[in-house]
């Protein structure tokens, strides 16, 4: 087993009256353990060229993946902040990722086709985007199937 | 405007075979500026005692301080940090996105689909679109003992 923590500070001195300081750490585990996630897709840098949407964690083969766990980072390091990239799991939006946002969420991959992450940047001019899961699922790429 | 800033910082030791340091800190902007977001409801905290799924951010209506329909933007550059505060590892929250009135996990981009479960302790931060009928951020605890979840969204 490994030893992975993840922190987040959330800090605004002006979003309200009063100042917000939010903190918290928490160890990465397999599903229903205290045993650490073991294997990891390693924090990737790619720089895109195209808005053709594309997908850097297709899915495990298979449909039950009910003891696996994992966590996903994406960040969109652009300094244009009018460049984002769109994050879909399945067909569904997530969200914009604008110049320098990033983003932390569980993952729990259901079936092929279903639930992959994919990306869509705004842009063909060339943009940074970096991504990583960290994960004990069986069968992540490059074993899987690309939807 | 409101200067908002979020650090995620990852590491270990023996994940692979060389260290892994992660370091990355945003400022939560408006969506194609370096205007800060202005708006958010506030630190929210909901005691849930069922696994009935519930609508945590229900689109289209406002409820605590989020945004309404009418004031949400396709180009919204919102974020969302969720937190179930428990300590079990064996129970959890999981947590999707979509239309709460559907079917779970269709792929066809208007449906619901579960992006993952938080245990006790665990935290989430997105971005956030509230788009009407498919921007429902979802929530059922795994157990019907007393969880508890936290969470804040930030918006334009």
């Amino acid at each position: 087993m490994a030893t992975t923590t993840a922190s987040l500070t959330l800090t605004s001195t002006d979003l309200f009256d009063d100042s917000l300081s939010l903190s918290n750490t928490s160890t990465l585990h397999k599903a229903g353990t205290t045993i650490g996630l073991d294997q990891t897709t390693g924090l990737t840098k790619t720089y895109v060229t195209a808005t053709t949407q594309f997908d850097p964690f297709p899915v495990v083969k298979g449909t039950t993946n009910a003891g696996e766990n994992g966590r996903v980072y994406i960040a969109n390091l652009s300094e244009d902040e009018t460049e984002y990239i769109i994050v879909t799991i399945g067909d569904l939006v997530i969200g914009r990722l604008y110049a320098g946002d990033f983003m932390w969420m569980p993952w729990s991959p259901k079936a092929q086709h279903v639930n992959d992450i994919e990306i869509t940047p705004s842009v063909a001019t060339g943009m940074w985007v970096e991504f990583m899961a960290i994960h004990n699922f069986a069968n992540i790429y490059p074993d899987s199937d690309d939807s | 405007m409101a200067t908002i800033n979020a650090t995620l910082s990852v590491s270990s030791s023996d994940l692979s075979s060389n260290t892994l340091s992660l370091s990355k800190t945003m400022t939560m902007t408006k969506a194609g500026t370096n205007t800060g977001l202005e708006f958010s409801s506030g630190l929210i905290r909901r005691k849930l005692t069922a696994t009935t799924e519930i609508d945590l951010i229900p689109t289209g209506a406002q409820v605590y301080g989020t945004p309404q329909a009418s004031d949400v933007t396709a180009g919204a550059a919102g974020k969302l940090y969720i937190k179930n505060t428990g300590s079990s590892s064996t129970d959890y929250i999981s947590v999707g996105l979509g239309d709460a009135t559907t079917p779970n996990e269709l792929n066809d981009g208007t449906s619901k689909i579960t992006l993952g479960h938080l245990y006790g302790g665990e935290w989430m931060l997105i971005p956030y679109h509230g788009k009407a009928d498919v921007g429902d951020v979802l929530v059922a605890p795994s157990t019907a003992e007393t969880t508890t979840v936290e969470w804040i969204l930030f918006f334009e």
